[in-house]
């Protein structure tokens, strides 16, 4: 019986508590970082597409377009990464004027302290991941049709967006160690888990 | 918050330049960010293009700036200096504050009168802003040079800081 101990955790309160665990990581603990971090992403990419038909102004445009771009990275490189999944990296100087970049990433404990949450996570990555590429796309259609006054921004999008996306991929894959045991860990859990549930429908 | 106040204490450090580590150490983007905007933003409208909009213009000050800066911290980097790349840009995009207070001014002034009068006043405030932003920059960058190289680094400077000038000082509103 003490062996089984984590066995005896899963099995015999295995209705309820997937359920409750279930609903604990569709649950979304941060709504207002998860909002912001989409927020900023899509309406940049919204006024860009509209700003033909909004404001006869194109440096309105531009201006807004670049505001929501900033606002975006500095969201998401201080606060969304950190609260959403763990993970945030930054440039370090040290005392004698060297300068080199530090990820990091949050250890997953065992006791399931603050685990992040999945939905969190997929919206993260989610977000993070799409915005560059519809920014690359619109770097090459601005290229190819000449409209280059809009390519400084495009740029700027690009730019932004993708650094974010680089660092918080160097976060993730950074340790790989981590990487692995986690890996490992998510997979065990996965196997268990279906033992677990053919077990139970046998048993009913 | 903490960003906003290490920006705001920048802004300070370009005001009364000390040789201090702070505007080094903890290098950020917003100060020249905002800048640049308000900079570009009050350029425009000024040239005699038959376009009414003052697209083109806008984007040609933001380009400038950020390519300009740029370059130069690729020539002093190549030159064996021992800055990193971002805290060249922001001492760089930090020290363009003196010629947006000079653009300022040069508005000011044009919108009270634009005879040789006004022209002079305009010349003495940009030359002036000019002079301490090229200081105020040289003071941070030409320090992470061996000495025989200082000029090779500050030349660009001096022409970078020179060409923003020449543009404020050429402004006239339609």
């Amino acid at each position: 019986m003490d062996s089984s101990d984590d066995i005896e955790d899963v099995s015999l309160f295995d209705a309820d508590d997937d359920v409750s665990r279930r609903s604990k990581k569709s649950k979304i603990r941060h709504p207002v970082a998860s909002f912001f971090h989409l927020f900023f992403r899509v309406s940049a990419i919204v006024v860009y597409l509209l700003c033909e038909l909004l404001t006869n102004s194109f440096i309105a445009c531009m201006v807004t377009i670049i505001l929501l771009l900033s606002c975006d990275f500095w969201a998401v490189k201080n606060v969304t990464g950190r609260l959403m999944v763990g993970l945030r990296w930054w440039n370090q100087v040290d005392d004698d004027g060297r300068s080199h970049w530090v990820f990091e990433a949050r250890k997953v404990s065992a006791q399931g302290g603050k685990t992040s949450s999945e939905a969190e996570s997929r919206i993260f990555w989610l977000g993070l991941i799409t915005c560059p590429m519809i920014w690359v796309i619109f770097a090459f259609s601005a290229l190819f049709s000449f409209k280059v006054k809009w390519l400084a921004v495009v740029m700027m999008g690009v730019v932004l967006q993708g650094a974010n996306l680089y660092g918080y991929i160097r976060c993730k894959v950074g340790s790989r160690k981590n990487l692995t045991s986690m890996a490992t860990n998510y997979l065990g859990k996965q196997f268990l888990r279906q033992t677990m549930a053919t077990e139970d429908q046998a048993a009913s | 918050m903490r960003d906003l106040k290490a920006v705001g204490k920048k802004f300070v450090h370009v005001m009364y330049p000390r040789k201090s580590s702070a505007l080094l150490r903890d290098w950020d983007l917003w100060g020249p960010l905002v800048l640049c905007v308000s900079l570009a933003l009050m350029l425009q409208g000024g040239s005699a293009d038959s376009k009414d909009d003052g697209g083109p213009q806008f984007a040609e000050v933001f380009v400038l700036i950020w390519f300009g800066a740029v370059v130069i911290t690729l020539n002093s980097k190549l030159l064996g200096g021992t800055i990193s790349f971002f805290q060249s840009l922001c001492v760089l995009g930090y020290c363009v504050m003196p010629l947006t207070v000079a653009m300022l001014v040069c508005r000011l002034v044009l919108l009270a009168s634009t005879g040789t009068v006004s022209f002079i006043i305009r010349l003495i405030v940009v030359g002036a802003m000019f002079g301490w932003s090229t200081l105020a920059s040289t003071a941070f960058l030409a320090d992470s040079q061996p000495p025989n190289r200082k000029a090779l680094v500050v030349y660009p400077i001096f022409l970078f800081y020179f060409v923003i000038s020449w543009m404020i000082l050429t402004f006239t509103p339609q």
